[in-house]
């Protein structure tokens, strides 16, 4: 009774509220905290690291082995073998068939996900909780004892060559191919696309090779996270993987890549829309700035309310996906904004892109602003460590680089510590429109003279 | 959030903004309980006829808000294609209590992420949100329901984004529009089933103040509404939440459904299209999938499985591994732009893959019909069987997590929006488990027949041709 009567005010209020010009939105309530799931990690004696993460109540486990092995390790001869060698890992092993394993693994739920990228090769299933087990010893056996089969490579070539032709029609592929090409030369990560002719060069002997060169168990860690009995799992991990040889040792190679404030363009004759790639080398995960340039780069570019989206898309509406991020590597990193623009705005939307940088660089933000893109930083951040994917995924980076598991407890309390002026600083510092490289996939003929004004022009 | 309609070559769907993760794909996901987990579901509805579902989880410390809609672009006016996904833009301009880019900035400036998506039957406005922003979620979406505040201004904006949009996916990508836009308009015959769904640019151009507001007055009615919050909740505190928030807008009558329904087929269609932008040939075949929630379509579910879903599947070890014509070979009911629940009308399956010059469309469909013969022709053994069952249930376990709880969230609404009756979460795998192999058999020999099916062929760089 007393409660109904509570409930007729309150709606009272609500009709009365409505003849004020603005409803203000209602506050919410107290935050909770964010607890980082716990882990139990170690290590081989073959030098081989294992995080266990129990996590969430779905009956489902994910194992994943990530090496560090990839593009990196190639030559200018090879590129994309890192990627063949992935492929001919999912053709079978000395014991079991690769349709074989399909089905295994299909039978628990899952499959064999074999991802290779610049730094890391990534060997992975996702299966029902039960099988948590079975799927480490097949995993193993996968990098182990893989067959490398004479049989499968041709086919597997002509698959690269086919899916190499299909990405590098895309526009946004090929702004990335020039992009690279500029910052990196011909170090690995400069190489995006192999030609045909290198992957039709391809032997089993060159995979074999990659193989031997570069996997064993010191270039790995596992990670297994999700729902399992921690002593099976970790019992079925030291009886699958204790005896792989340690193999050779992580090699670096850290680029130094260059930029200066030119414009690429890539002709794409007949282009309804520009795409648009520009940016610079920057300061990487280990770097004392890096949360500061990360916070600068939401609330200039890297979410819907930024700055460059709020003008170039919802202002201007020269665009639908803008977006700046920062795309990092081993001991690399750089800033980019990319956005696939109406051609006839091609310059418009450069002209805005640099005011807003030049605007950020000149003036802090106000503390409202950078309030919210805090809020937005902490609030992503507890997203992305809210599934078994994204907790794997956080700490292989925090692996990849270096870092301390004190970076993901602090990261909260880290981010809402920047201020405006050291928003402006990183700004000025790290997002240097004088150097800036920017590549421009699009109609020649329409869009040579709107860009020709923003730095000289090569083709 | 705020993905792009095509992702990673993948599936796809149409959304407002341009940039991380989407939401749709997914062509797993089966069977719902087992081994005594449960997807924690209420259900109520207010006497303005929304449909309100609440679904406890407190994994983590947010909560996510799905407010979907029962209008989706197959029954959009038909001078306007294209207008159910842009008037889902115009969602985001403006209401009564908030200006253009401040339900945005609400959402993100409160730690949150939030898209919409225009699917064939519904279109969908969500938040992931920290758990405590609840109640300030919950006003934001009533505020939009309850009208939109809106100028030429923001609708000439969100016409030149919405151009933007399909340039980006469609006219000036390689493979834009294929197969998940071309498919249903080469394969259905009824203009409800088979328009250009993400819109003639002309038709996007022409809408205008008063199309927006007939629109919202027809179609965004919390009777014609499904109201989901799942994660970090208190069921008891959220339903009052959302009564003192939706309670109080009008419900108004609804149109009538036009008539959906397709003429039969009687036999094979095939088509080729030309894609300048194209540099390898592509292919895509689709059939028509038996009538949701019927036995055989939950037998089609299976059939899905086996043939084309993992690496264990026919197709896959068929046309990639024994004679590799392609690299890949995906395909899925409402492939693309959903999954096999959340739709209701007419729908595909379609499977696509890409090949080369020297290998004919014909000899490619001889190897396809080979391996949907063996589900045609003979009975499917019981570990096979199982094994289809295992891949369903696990991938729709995966698709409940999917997106920080949005796949759950989708579930629900769509269960409550087309079924009313949302617990059917935890039934959905008994359906499936009740097919005999005989049933198996009885949808394949029906609905895969050659005569039931359509097949579109891309061909690279030449000029259209018809065939």
């Amino acid at each position: 009774m007393f409660k109904i009567i509570i409930l007729a005010v309150t709606a009272l209020c609500a009709m009365a509220v409505y003849a004020l010009p603005k409803e203000t939105p209602p506050p919410g309530g107290e935050p909770k905290k964010f607890v980082l799931p716990s882990r139990r990690t170690f290590t081989l004696e073959n030098g081989l690291a294992v995080t266990l993460v129990p996590f969430g109540s779905t009956p489902k486990v994910a194992v994943e082995l990530v090496l560090a092995v990839g593009n990196i390790n190639e030559n200018e001869d090879q590129v994309w073998l890192a990627d063949l060698t992935g492929m001919m890992l999912e053709e079978g092993t000395t014991s079991l068939g690769s349709e074989q394993i399909a089905e295994k693994i299909a039978g628990m739920g899952g499959q064999l996900d074999i991802g290779v990228g610049p730094d890391q090769t990534t060997v992975m299933a996702d299966v029902l909780a039960e099988f948590g087990s079975e799927a480490v010893r097949i995993i193993a056996d996968v990098v182990r004892n893989p067959l490398l089969p004479t049989s499968e490579i041709e086919r597997l070539k002509n698959d690269l060559i086919r899916r190499a032709s299909i990405q590098r029609s895309r526009a946004q592929s090929q702004a990335l191919e020039k992009y690279r090409e500029v910052l990196y030369g011909n170090h690995p990560y400069g190489r995006v696309f192999p030609s045909e002719n290198i992957l039709q060069s391809f032997t089993l002997q060159d995979v074999k090779n990659f193989y031997g060169e570069n996997f064993g168990a010191a270039r790995a860690r596992l990670y297994v996270a999700g729902v399992f009995d921690q002593k099976s799992m970790e019992a079925s991990i030291r009886e699958s993987f204790s005896g792989w040889e340690s193999g050779p040792a992580a090699t670096a190679n850290i680029p130094s890549p260059e930029s200066k404030r030119e414009v690429h363009l890539v002709n794409r004759p007949g282009a309804v829309q520009s795409t648009i790639y520009m940016g610079l080398p920057t300061i990487g995960p280990r770097h004392e700035d890096w949360l500061e340039l990360n916070v600068t780069n939401f609330l200039l570019g890297g979410m819907f309310a930024s700055r460059i989206t709020a003008n170039i898309r919802e202002d201007k509406g020269y665009t639908y996906s803008p977006r700046s991020s920062i795309s990092v590597r081993y001991g690399d990193a750089y800033w980019a904004e990319t956005a696939d623009v109406t051609t006839e705005v091609t310059g418009e939307a450069l002209k805005e892109i640099f005011y807003e940088i030049d605007r950020l660089q000149g003036e802090p933000p106000s503390a409202e602003e950078l309030q919210g893109v805090q809020n937005y930083a902490a609030g992503r951040f507890v997203l992305q460590n809210s599934d078994r994917g994204g907790i794997i995924g956080m700490l292989a980076y925090l692996d990849l680089h270096g870092l301390p598991v004190s970076y993901l407890e602090n990261y909260t309390a880290n981010v809402m510590k920047i201020t405006p002026e050291q928003v402006q600083a990183a700004a000025r510092n790290y997002i240097r429109d004088t150097e800036m490289t920017i590549v421009v996939v699009g109609d020649s003929a329409a869009i040579a003279e709107q860009i020709s004004r923003f730095g000289p022009v090569v083709q | 959030m705020i993905g792009s309609i095509l992702q990673a070559g993948k599936p796809l769907l149409v959304v407002a903004f341009g940039t991380a993760a989407m939401l749709a794909a997914c062509s797993g996901g089966g069977g719902g309980k087992t081994g005594g987990f449960t997807v924690p579901v209420e259900y109520h509805k207010l006497a303005n006829g929304l449909k309100v579902v609440l679904s406890e989880d407190h994994t983590v410390p947010t909560v996510t808000v799905a407010v979907y809609y029962n209008i989706g672009f197959r029954i959009e006016p038909r001078e306007r294609t294209g207008f159910a996904h842009l008037f889902e833009h115009m969602m985001f301009q403006g209401s009564e209590n908030l200006g253009k880019m401040e339900f945005v900035r609400l959402i993100q400036t409160n730690g949150g992420t939030l898209n919409g998506s225009t699917r064939f039957d519904f279109t969908n406005y969500f938040e992931i949100v920290p758990s405590h922003k609840l109640e300030t979620i919950l006003w934001a979406e009533a505020d939009r329901m309850s009208g939109l505040a809106i100028d030429q201004d923001n609708l000439t904006n969100q016409q030149g984004v919405v151009i933007n949009e399909v340039k980006v996916n469609v006219l000036n990508t390689p493979y834009g529009g294929f197969p998940w836009l071309d498919m249903p308009q080469y394969a259905f015959k009824n203009w409800y089933n088979s328009h250009n769904f993400y819109g003639d640019l002309d038709d996007i151009e022409a809408a205008d103040l008063g199309d927006v507001q007939s629109f919202f007055d027809t179609f965004y009615s919390p009777n014609n509404a499904a109201l989901v919050i799942a994660g970090d909740l208190d069921p008891a505190e959220a339903l009052e939440l959302a009564k003192k928030y939706f309670g109080p807008i009008s419900a108004v009558d609804l149109p009538d459904k036009p008539d959906l329904s397709k003429p039969p087929q009687t036999e094979e269609q095939r088509f080729s299209k030309t894609d300048t932008l194209a540099s390898r040939p592509a292919l895509a075949f689709a059939y028509r999938v038996p009538e949701r929630m019927t036995p055989e379509w939950y037998a089609f579910g299976i059939l899905d499985q086996i043939l084309v879903q993992g690496e264990d599947s026919y197709l896959h070890n068929a046309l990639v591994k024994r004679s590799g014509l392609t690299g890949s070979v995906s395909g899925g009911i409402n492939f693309a732009l959903g999954n096999k629940y959340n739709y209701n009308g007419p729908m595909l399956w379609t499977v696509s893959l890409f090949h080369d010059s020297e290998t004919s469309v014909d000899s490619i469909m001889k190897l396809v019909d080979s391996e949907v013969d063996r589900v045609r022709d003979s009975i499917v053994g019981a570990d096979e069987l199982d094994r289809a069952l295992i891949k369903l249930r696990s991938g729709f376990y995966d698709y409940l997590e999917y997106y920080s709880g949005m796949g759950r969230a989708d579930l629900l609404a769509c269960f409550a929006l087309f079924d009313d009756d949302p617990g059917l979460i935890n039934r959905i795998e008994e359906g499936f488990r009740e097919v005999t192999p005989e049933l198996l058999q009885k949808t394949a020999r029906e609905y895969l027949a050659p005569s039931q099916r359509t097949v579109l062929e891309l061909l690279p760089g030449r000029e259209l041709e018809y065939r």
